[in-house]
């Protein structure tokens, strides 16, 4: 269509508003921090600064960095992990085994806690963890005089954490994709001689693995940037990217170097959502 | 009543013209149908007489007056879409009511108005239900009698029937057909399928890439198709070509390139002139070759290489030479022709029409 | 065997559920609990309430996420909905372009965003000789738009999708004049699209922690940053009385939510 001057304008009128917020908060501000990631001053500073290229030669210099990385990756990776095998199963259930009343009733349950505020989840579980919480409650009256159960402030206890806030994630874009895969297709592979096994790992899986892909984004991605989660959960132990991160800005106050390390995990982001993006095109491009 | 006439209409996005220059015009209480298949025009037409679509050039003029520059809401046209288009959140009542609301129509004249057009289409009783409550039967009548409550010059249809199912399809062609008399608004619709344009309508039109191929009553643009898409999109066509041999007594002899000679009304035909003619598969007779009879012109002998059974009626496909001729029989008492057998084809030199190609 | 596999995959759904609700349930049990230390037996006592309402700073906190929360309901759902009707309703260049940018807000780690903003807002401040203003609710509220807008413009965008232009094409060719066609069918057919994305804007903006951490000047705080600092404080079972609030508003807004929108892309009568 051509539009005229007129639809122009309203076109303009209506979409102007909106994305020139998004502009002032989302793409200048990303812009300003990449720029800043190339100073070699903290604009706390009253100083002048100057073009460095040191802030990123800290972190590929420093093996420090490294680890925090590759934790950080690993902790998406586990989670992501964890997140797909409780989550599937109850997506599949939910999607092929569970009708009507039942089904609408559990998947608001299951939708619900992922509105609700993510700190605050977080912060229940030290309650659950800890010594004397209700695990090693549990432990005890079964186990009377067995080892204190403490998990709180231990890598597992940031996995169980992360897994709690973002599974809803894994379980809503797995359902969807299941929901949309018709029965019919799962019969078909039936009546052409596969048993229930080849069906599903044949036409299900491989239909649904929008869903999974989508999913496991939707987590990889703010886990490996979580901060709050590591430090009320993990404490000083399992230190990531993300708490790095956070440090240059308020404690260290070394904001280019944190710049970097924020572009840093951008580009690890991208390089995620570039890995996954062709799954996601070739599936959509399909259906 | 009203008489709508496009002159010189033309509508481009970027290199493709929607409409290129077409002229039509549509008689004071016709039912018009555009005919044609998608991204031909006819609903880029209808649009743009319907005020939603804006002319590169050309004019639009309802009972003489130019509309072009008129928007849609000022227009006084009736319009019935494709879905519908029934507002959800309205029972058919206000959904009827619509119209008369926005034109400030004392309430109670809308409700007198309401009911009767409620009455016109048959729904008395259902006012207070919801759109989705309804059948499809019922939700096309609503947008019937809620685009013709306004009292429009014109009616629009565009594809009015295309979500129902075949018999209730037919069914509304009447219904429709009755009710466009009844109140003798000029009418134009936009339809794909041929055999609904022809059931409904006092002239159709066929489009073809942005322009009007031809215009004229079902009856003459079937039986004299001006071109090879027109006699191929409007039911089906035997297509023969040849160039004509001899002229005598108002009558062309035309050679087949395949072999085989035709005859064919002369017209303005001259001798040596290459020619295509369309041959509808129901004006061919079919029957067995008699031992020893001969090919002559408007006599064909073949094979039958299919027979389909369709209930009323057989269609039969014949090889002949390298050639297929499609063939029309009604289901009468004999049996079905065997494959392989020969048969001979003959058809009186009147139906073979000389198109362009 | 059927019945035994039905009954299988209930435990194992409840299961889930029991993982998801567990500690929730626990955290707001102990807010009702007398003891500071969490200790059991298990009390009833509305001590932390009564502690929390005389808690002047995390009420304040509060009073702030839900000033923040209005006015970005208001701005994000305004400004969204007109998106979104210039997405549904008109083709242009550039459209699927800017339909693409809606994600960066999203899938960006709101730790970069936030920092961004941060380090964005000081140099703009500084430019114009107030470093201090990087930093307040009204940067809270800038960020916390932002990060609404994407979710607005898609629910409002759905609803649009559901319903045909033919609609409002219709009420034109009735003759109804443009503003009678927005006001007599765009807006009811929109409204519940748009009372869903407002909901959806209030609970992103109630319960944003990170942007809101790094955008809050000390001592102007919004509940979740101020329950963070508690937290890594120390715990005080004040804590777990205000999040069970907070957690009962959430839920509360989503059930309402949930009456407008279908999760999911389940339609009716499809059972």
């Amino acid at each position: 269509m051509t539009p005229t001057t007129r639809t122009r304008w309203a076109i303009l009128g209506l979409t102007g508003p909106a994305y020139l917020w998004l502009a002032c908060t989302i793409f200048l501000p990303i812009a300003a921090m990449l720029a800043l990631s190339f100073l070699d001053k903290s604009p706390l500073v009253p100083k002048p600064a100057s073009f460095t290229l040191a802030n990123y030669g800290a972190f590929f210099g420093k093996p420090f960095y490294w680890s925090l990385t590759r934790w950080s990756i690993e902790l998406g990776f586990w989670v992501t992990l964890f997140s797909f095998l409780i989550g599937y199963p109850a997506a599949y259930a939910l999607a092929k085994r569970v009708k009507g009343r039942w089904r609408e009733a559990i998947f608001l349950l299951i939708v619900l806690p992922f509105w609700s505020n993510a700190l605050v989840r977080i912060f229940s579980w030290t309650m659950v963890l800890r010594p004397n919480g209700i695990i090693d409650l549990g432990v005890q009256s079964v186990l009377p005089g067995a080892p204190t159960v403490d998990l709180l402030f231990t890598y597992p206890a940031v996995i169980i954490g992360l897994v709690h806030s973002y599974l809803p994630y894994m379980i809503l874009t797995c359902y969807i994709a299941l929901q949309a895969i018709d029965d019919s297709l799962i019969e078909a592979g039936r009546s052409l001689g596969a048993n229930k096994l080849t069906t599903f790992r044949r036409v299900v899986l491989p239909l649904s693995l929008p869903g999974i892909i989508s999913g496991s984004a939707l987590i990889f991605v703010p886990v490996i940037g979580s901060f709050m989660e590591p430090r009320i959960l993990g404490g000083t132990k399992g230190a990531t990217l993300g708490m790095n991160i956070e440090e240059q800005f308020t404690v260290t106050a070394n904001w280019p170097l944190g710049a970097a390390l924020s572009f840093i995990l951008l580009a690890i982001v991208l390089v995620i959502f570039g890995m996954l993006y062709p799954f996601l095109r070739k599936q959509s491009g399909a259906a | 009543m009203s008489e709508v006439a496009v002159k010189g209409a033309v509508k481009r996005y970027g290199p493709i013209a929607a409409l290129d220059g077409v002229d039509l015009t549509f008689a004071d209480g016709e039912f018009f149908g555009l005919l044609g298949p998608s991204g031909s025009g006819k609903t880029t037409l209808l649009r743009a007489i319907a005020g939603f679509i804006e002319l590169d050039a050309g004019e639009i003029r309802i009972d003489g007056t130019d509309i072009s520059r008129i928007p849609v809401h000022q227009r006084n046209i009736g319009m019935v879409f494709q879905n519908y288009a029934l507002f959800p959140h309205m029972n058919v009542a206000e959904n009827i009511a619509f119209g008369l609301d926005v034109r400030n129509v004392p309430a109670a004249e809308i409700k007198q108005r309401v009911g009767e057009s409620l009455d016109l289409v048959r729904l008395a009783g259902l006012e207070q239900r919801r759109p989705k409550q309804l059948s499809g039967g019922q939700q096309q009548r609503v947008a019937l009698a809620r685009a013709l409550v306004t009292r429009p010059q014109v009616l629009l249809l565009d594809e009015p029937l295309s979500a129902l199912d075949k018999h209730l399809r037919q069914e509304m062609q009447v219904e429709l057909r009755r009710i466009q008399r009844q109140i003798g608004i000029t009418t134009i619709f936009v339809t794909h399928d041929q055999e609904e344009a022809l059931t409904l309508s006092d002239r159709v039109a066929i489009f073809n890439k942005g322009q009007v191929v031809q215009a004229g009553s079902p009856r003459v643009v079937y039986e004299r198709p001006v071109d090879r898409f027109a006699a191929g999109f409007l039911g089906e066509a035997n297509f023969l070509d040849g160039r004509v041999s001899g002229i005598a007594g108002g009558v062309a002899r035309v050679a087949l390139s395949t072999g085989g000679e035709v005859l064919t009304p002369a017209n303005e035909l001259g001798v040596n002139d290459a020619v295509l003619i369309a041959l509808r598969p129901e004006k061919i007779s079919i029957d067995p070759a008699p031992a020893g009879v001969a090919a002559m012109p408007n006599r064909i002998l073949g094979t039958v290489s299919a027979a389909i059974f369709s209930g009323s009626s057989l269609t039969y496909r014949i090889a002949v030479g390298d050639r297929i001729f499609i063939v029309f029989e009604q289901n009468k008492s004999r049996a079905p022709l065997p494959e392989h057998s020969t048969v001979m084809l003959e058809w009186p030199t009147a139906d073979n029409v000389v198109v362009k190609s | 065997m059927k019945n035994f596999a039905d009954a299988g995959i209930r435990f194992y759904l409840i299961l889930v559920l029991v993982f998801l609700y567990l500690p929730i349930l626990v955290m707001a049990l102990l807010a009702f609990n007398k003891s500071p230390l969490y200790a059991l037996p298990f009390e009833f006592d509305l001590v932390w309430f009564k502690a929390l309402a005389e808690n002047d700073r995390l009420l304040k906190a509060g009073l702030n996420s839900v000033l923040i929360a209005l006015a970005n309901t208001v701005i994000a759902t305004s400004l969204g909905t007109m998106a979104a009707v210039a997405f549904g309703r008109y083709t242009f260049r550039g459209k699927t372009m800017m339909q693409a940018l809606l994600f960066p807000p999203i899938a960006i780690p709101w730790l970069v965003i936030g920092t961004a903003m941060l380090v964005f807002f000081f140099w703009i401040g500084r430019a114009i000789g107030y470093p201090g203003i990087a930093r307040g609710l009204h940067a809270i509220l800038l960020g916390h738009v932002a990060l609404s807008l994407p979710y607005v413009i898609f629910v409002v965008g759905a609803r649009l999708n559901d319903y045909p232009k033919a609609l409002e094409e219709a009420a034109a060719t009735l003759g109804a004049t443009p503003w009678q066609v927005f006001r007599r069918i765009s807006v009811p057919i929109l409204a519940p699209g748009v009372v869903a994305a407002s909901l959806f804007a209030f609970a992103v903006s109630f319960d944003q922690f990170v942007i809101s951490y790094f955008l809050a000047p000390p001592g102007v705080t919004t509940l979740p940053v101020e329950i963070y600092t508690s937290i890594r404080k120390g715990f005080t079972p004040e804590i777990n009385a205000i999040s069970t609030i907070i957690i009962l508003v959430s839920m509360g807004l989503m059930l309402i939510v949930a009456r407008f929108y279908r999760f999911g892309g389940e339609r009716s009568g499809n059972e």
